[in-house]
């Protein structure tokens, strides 16, 4: 018995490449002009006034202490001199991020209506978490060419999974004695989604976004493997080039932008009381 | 979902209305002709190696500053770095290792990369042990093999240098096992052994930072096992004579000898950012090299 399935895998792509090379590259056009607009967006205004921003929407959500620290920790990064890659690993973290939740939430939701679809994803959306990174990376280059945009396909693949399922979850948890009162009341199935099932389902559903950025932000020195840039470069130069310490900084900047994302988003989920 | 619609509409907006992003690395000083419009964008593609990121940046100042082209970098690793120039999505490459290091990948590609020869000559890849250690050639290594806790330290798997090790321990029957590795792990080991000044061989190759950092020799290699010296090439993707015939010109007389390549080296090592102020010195420097390498027109 002598069976390869790579071999298979590899016409595929090939063949794919092939017949899809227009549209792939117009996909890749577009995407790279969209995260360059955020990059240029982030870099528009001053390092401060983001920082201040940020700091503003963080004290807003969820306090004084989160505030302190977001605003320090980019005041750092700003001080190491790490802003501009920064910047353009947040833009990059956010497309995915974005390109990720548009797909997930969506599919988490059919998923949730539909018994044989959530049984039919499963064993994809384990794949997409425990395939190693580096065998999707050659074919995302074929597709996309070297730069942001494979970098983004393959956030998206590694990153999207906790979205789709925490979506799924958050609509099942919602209390059956609920849904039966809403359709006792006489609610569409889109009212009964949209106003119901949805409403309840908030925090669940925020803690996947959350979780969609976190591992969104593990893939960056990844991705800078295959010419995404930003601070994944900045580790890679460190590690490589046996500096630690500006890998270490870079790493820090990883973090650092980790905890602000975490704590906006986190702060979402469960709404404080409003300061007057 | 629908709040971040607005978010998506404002990014494409922005993106409308600013072209590009901000990623400009303003040279210190621009040339005169800076705001003429460029003649066109050369994509060149590099791997994070010490000396590729130093000819990588050195071209890119020279494209730029004296002939007036943009210049769009991108770092990778080094098999999409060959697949975006068999793809013909990025035009050059400086740091291709031949004959031996990127066989696999000159095989794999052939037909779809141009070589336009070498730039750098004397190039060296073998076992490479610190000056202290008393072996002077790889047949010495079976006797030190308690000292060594039987192995050799190796850089990842797939790079060319690690088979031409296996080879090497077959052909001077060396009961010693090769680890697999990566060039950053591989470095922190030497780094740690000559601290605490104990034997240690490594999978070395020059050019590279590490002998400017640490005294180290190459054990000799009487069977010939690592071949000759290597070179280091200029690939591009095909077609660029064609279309663009000045840059690939210029390509073509881009070389450096071991005294201009160390330099150039070293004036990047000792710069902690960017890299563009220090080929630009190194351009100040060595202007009759560097007008040498323009083409005529």
């Amino acid at each position: 018995m002598d069976l390869h399935i790579g071999d298979v895998f590899e016409r595929l792509i090939d063949g794919l490449k092939d017949r899809f090379d227009p549209f792939f590259h117009a996909t890749a056009d577009g995407l790279t002009t969209a995260i360059r607009g955020l990059e240029g967006l982030l870099l528009l205004a001053p390092s401060y006034v983001l920082i201040g921003l940020v700091a503003a929407a963080s004290w807003r959500l969820s306090g004084i202490g989160s505030a302190a620290l977001s605003g320090l920790g980019l005041l750092l990064i700003d001080a190491m001199g790490l802003w501009q890659a920064t910047m353009e690993t947040l833009a990059l973290v956010l497309s995915s991020a974005l390109v990720s939740l548009m797909l997930g939430i969506p599919l988490g939701i059919l998923a949730s209506y539909n018994r044989w679809l959530a049984r039919g994803l499963r064993p994809l959306l384990d794949s997409m978490q425990t395939m190693p990174a580096f065998v999707y990376l050659i074919p995302a280059v074929l597709f996309f060419r070297l730069g942001k945009v494979p970098g983004v396909v393959a956030t998206v693949i590694f990153a999207m999974p906790p979205a789709v399922r925490l979506t799924q979850l958050g609509i099942q948890q919602v209390p059956r004695d609920v849904v039966e009162a809403a359709v006792a009341f006489g609610s569409t199935p889109r009212q009964l989604l949209w106003h119901v099932q949805l409403p309840i389902a908030l925090p669940t559903l925020l803690a996947g976004v959350n979780q969609t950025l976190m591992l969104s932000l593990s893939m960056v020195v990844i991705s800078a493997m295959i010419g995404a840039g930003g601070l994944g470069e900045q580790v890679l130069k460190g590690i490589t080039q046996l500096r630690i310490g500006l890998g270490f900084e870079s790493g820090i900047a990883v973090v650092i932008l980790a905890i602000v994302l975490d704590r906006l988003t986190n702060a979402l989920g469960q709404p404080r009381s409003r300061p007057t | 979902m629908n709040r971040t619609t607005p978010a998506l509409l404002l990014a494409l907006t922005a993106s409308v209305l600013l072209g590009t992003g901000c990623k400009k690395e303003q040279p210190a000083e621009a040339p005169a002709e800076a705001k003429a419009p460029a003649k066109g964008t050369v994509k060149l593609v590099y791997v994070n190696w010490a000396e590729g990121v130093a000819m990588t940046h050195l071209a890119k100042a020279i494209l730029e500053d004296r002939m007036g082209y943009q210049v769009e970098l991108t770092m990778a690793d080094v098999a999409p770095v060959f697949t975006a120039l068999a793809g013909g999505d990025s035009d050059a490459f400086l740091d291709a290792w031949l004959p031996l290091t990127h066989k696999e990948y000159m095989e794999r590609f052939q037909g779809k990369v141009e070589d336009l020869g070498t730039n750098y000559e004397g190039a060296r890849i073998g076992l490479v042990v610190p000056s202290y250690v008393k072996a002077s050639s790889i047949s010495d290594l079976q006797a030190m093999k308690g000292e060594l806790d039987g192995q050799i330290v190796g850089i990842d798997s797939g790079a060319g240098i690690m088979s031409t090790t296996e080879k090497a321990l077959e052909a001077y029957k060396l009961d010693i096992k090769l680890m697999t590795s990566s060039g950053p792990a591989m470095a922190a080991t030497l780094q740690d052994a000559i601290k605490r000044e104990r034997p240690v061989v490594v999978t070395g190759w020059k050019p590279h930072w590490k002998f400017a950092r640490w005294d180290l020799k190459f054990l000799d290699d009487p069977k010939g096992v690592y071949g000759g010296a290597e070179s280091i090439h200029t690939l591009t993707r095909l077609g660029l004579e064609k279309d663009k015939p000045e840059v690939a010109a210029f390509l073509r007389s881009f070389k450096l000898d071991d005294q201009q390549l160390g330099g150039l080296m070293g004036a990047v090592a000792d710069t902690k950012g960017d890299p563009s102020q220090a080929v630009r010195e190194w351009m100040k420097q060595n202007a009759a090299l560097v007008d040498g390498w323009l083409p005529k027109s």
